[in-house]
């Protein structure tokens, strides 16, 4: 999975051709990743026909369709965000840690913004408690913690991680409850955000985090070929010329910024970043010249289609994408073990 | 250890005990019944002690009758009961796996039956029993993490890892059978998310206690072989103890005792791998000791309870999130001392 490619003396003419197909796939998914957007603002309690979507999103004529395309919008769009960061992040935090079991969910780095917001939210009032920056802290601090009970000391497989993952976020977790809980106004504000939902949110959320989210994107894509070469392991990276520690420095900076925008937008949301870079990495290989691509676009494909079934398989009431994500995200969890290379 | 003492009563009856496992089996007793009494004095509805022997008798206020006998007198067999079951669970599963990480809680057995009561509770009511639905999920759960792990129980990491995926998926079904249920139904069924012991009723107490009464002394039969396969199939094997029936025994034990306390209680995190745990801490013994366990397991529901209850004045917590806060501490620590312990 993650360790290195045997590079196999390709011809220049069989990896042009490689490329080819892998520039067609992706233009393939973008495509996939419109119908999903479409789809998006076409489900609902009352179903738009998907023609209808764009003349309605782009042509406001204040007609009932387009009020219900209009108030869709946000939410797709957050979805959009949210599952770029989400599957990004997952795909460099298993870059950096050379950890196939990399999650932002199941290494409790949701769990720790989560808790970090509620926190602030119950000191500082709701409105703080919906910032970026309050996600922060937590994150950084779940993810030392877990990277030092996963590590005890020494090296850290990923399966370790895993088991520290879940034991901080059960105790983050309990905490997040226990304070939404015993105060009734945080409860209301985080009883949808609790499980992970892109329903019900504030609609000035995606501006609020659009900023992070890009910034995190942009640095993790630009870290591809770095990420390339720590995946020979550190000392041969450092003979290619790379300062290893500088690029785990910007890529946990970027994936942890990336965390906390998705927890303080939608809440925590696991499993869409082990997921989607494990679809990937089965057609593109490892080159994350490719997968970080493929990531940004799938990653909300994953999380809308998501959100859209958990539309539909619950009606009247509707099921958290959080979820929904956890139903098809945990059998890669179970097919990474079955395959090995975890640290057992 | 003490070498073991010897009851005898009469020529054939030899009972051979150790002294130790007796004291704290009566301690832990000792710590449930103070938390009772302290939980039954508590809050403003309380019946203080002077007053305790009067209303049991029947001269008592209505009022206290109903506090006393409706209330809380069930809800603290209910707990004690279902703490009982998640420790003779835990210890079972734990000497199966000879590994305190391979607890039902911790591989995601809880959770498998929390899912089967919902979907046997609100999906499809009336099909079969809530109880009956719990046992098929907990079955269910554990065939898929024996399957999933791909090497049976001899593996307690992947077993955990593969769990935790497990736990994942089937606490998202819950949360669908939640969406799907009608208010007044997921107010009562979403303690089977968390765990809670509010609004116990007598046939709650039956159901867990006759659970117990049948599946103890199996527990117990099963103590000596399960103590002999712990040291290895060969040394079972040449004692004249078939290691795989005992396991399969075992494991039938363990999944029917946390069915019940699921039934009656929902998931609650950590019980199941924290008593047994203490319990051979504090009675020093090797092997599953099995009648201390569910002493520590009584103990610890009942006590967390109280804390659940009357920690933090004015807010009532589900049970659940005091007992994950506590055990994922605990989990912290014993994946610690673990890796500390092992090598690599």
């Amino acid at each position: 999975m993650s360790t290195a490619v045997a590079q196999a003396p390709h011809t220049t003419g069989a990896r042009g051709s490689r490329a080819l197909v892998l520039g067609l796939g992706l233009v393939a998914a973008l495509l996939l990743l419109v119908l999903v957007l479409g789809l998006s603002i076409a489900v609902g309690a009352k179903p738009v026909p998907l023609a209808d979507v764009w003349s309605a999103w782009r042509d406001p004529d204040g007609s009932y369709v387009s009020t219900v395309v209009a108030s869709r919008v946000p939410r797709t769009q957050l979805g959009l965000l949210v599952g770029a960061a989400l599957a990004v992040a997952g795909v460099v935090i298993q870059g950096l840690t050379r950890n196939p079991l990399g999650d932002p969910g199941l290494l409790g780095v949701n769990a720790g913004a989560s808790a970090s917001l509620v926190v602030t939210a119950a000191v500082l009032g709701g409105a703080a408690g919906r910032t970026v920056w309050a996600a922060v802290p937590g994150a950084l601090l779940a993810a030392a913690a877990v990277y030092l009970i996963g590590s005890g000391g020494r090296r850290a497989t990923p399966v370790r991680l895993v088991l520290a993952g879940a034991a901080v976020s059960a105790v983050l977790v309990a905490l997040v409850e226990a304070i939404t809980l015993a105060d009734p106004e945080v409860f209301d504000t985080y009883r949808s955000w609790v499980v992970g939902s892109l329903a019900g949110r504030p609609p000035s959320t995606v501006g609020s985090v659009l900023p992070f989210v890009v910034v995190g994107l942009v640095v993790c894509l630009l870290l591809a070929r770095p990420l390339n070469a720590l995946a020979l392991g550190d000392e041969a990276a450092t003979s290619l010329g790379l300062r290893a520690g500088r690029t785990r420095l910007l890529g946990a900076a970027g994936a942890t910024l990336l965390c906390a925008a998705a927890v303080a937008a939608v809440g925590p949301i696991a499993f869409v970043g082990l997921a989607v870079p494990h679809v990937v990495r089965s057609f593109t290989g490892s080159d994350h010249r490719w997968l970080l691509p493929y990531c940004l676009v799938l990653g909300p494909v994953l999380l809308l289609a998501a959100d859209v079934v958990g539309r539909v398989v619950a009606r009247p009431g509707e099921l958290p994408v959080g979820a929904v994500t956890a139903f098809v995200g945990a059998p890669f969890l179970i097919m990474a073990v079955r395959r090995g290379r975890v640290g057992l | 250890m003490s070498a073991p003492a010897v009851l005898s009563l009469g020529p054939s009856v030899v009972v051979r005990w150790r002294g130790r496992p007796v004291v704290v089996c009566v301690a832990a007793l000792v710590v449930m019944l103070v938390a009772m009494l302290v939980t039954l004095s508590a809050g403003r509805l309380g019946i203080s002690l002077a007053e305790l022997p009067g209303v049991v008798a029947g001269s008592g206020s209505r009022a206290q009758e109903w506090v006393l006998w409706t209330s809380r007198l069930p809800r603290l067999l209910v707990g004690a009961a279902a703490g009982a079951a998640f420790a003779v669970s835990g210890a079972v599963f734990q000497s199966v796996t000879r590994n305190p990480l391979g607890s039902p809680d911790v591989i995601g057995l809880g959770a498998g039956a929390a899912a089967g009561a919902a979907a046997a509770g609100l999906v499809w009511p009336g099909v079969v029993p809530v109880p009956v639905g719990a046992l098929i999920g907990a079955g269910i759960a554990i065939g898929a993490v024996y399957l999933g792990s791909g090497a049976g129980f001899r593996a307690p990491l992947r077993m955990v890892v593969v769990g935790i995926a497990v736990g994942a998926m089937s606490l998202a079904f819950v949360q669908l059978a939640l969406a799907r249920a009608t208010r007044e139904d997921a107010q009562v069924l979403a303690a089977y998310l968390n765990g809670s012991l509010a609004a116990r009723a007598w046939s709650d107490v039956l159901l867990v206690v006759a659970a117990l009464v049948v599946l103890l002394p199996v527990a117990l039969v099963l103590t000596r072989p399960m103590q002999l396969v712990e040291m290895g199939d060969e040394v079972a094997v040449a004692v004249g103890v078939r290691a795989d029936r005992v396991r399969t025994w075992a494991v039938v034990v363990g999944v029917l005792l946390t069915a019940a306390a699921v039934t009656v209680s929902g998931p609650i995190a950590f019980v199941a791998l924290t008593a047994p745990q203490i319990a051979r801490r504090l009675t020093r013994s090797t092997g599953p000791g099995m009648v201390a366990a569910a002493c520590c397991g009584a103990a610890v529901l009942v006590v967390a309870d109280l804390v659940a209850q009357y920690a933090v004045p004015g807010v009532v917590y589900p049970v659940g999130v005091v007992t994950a806060a506590l055990g994922g501490v605990y989990l912290a620590f014993l994946l610690v001392r673990e890796w500390r312990r092992s090598p690599a």
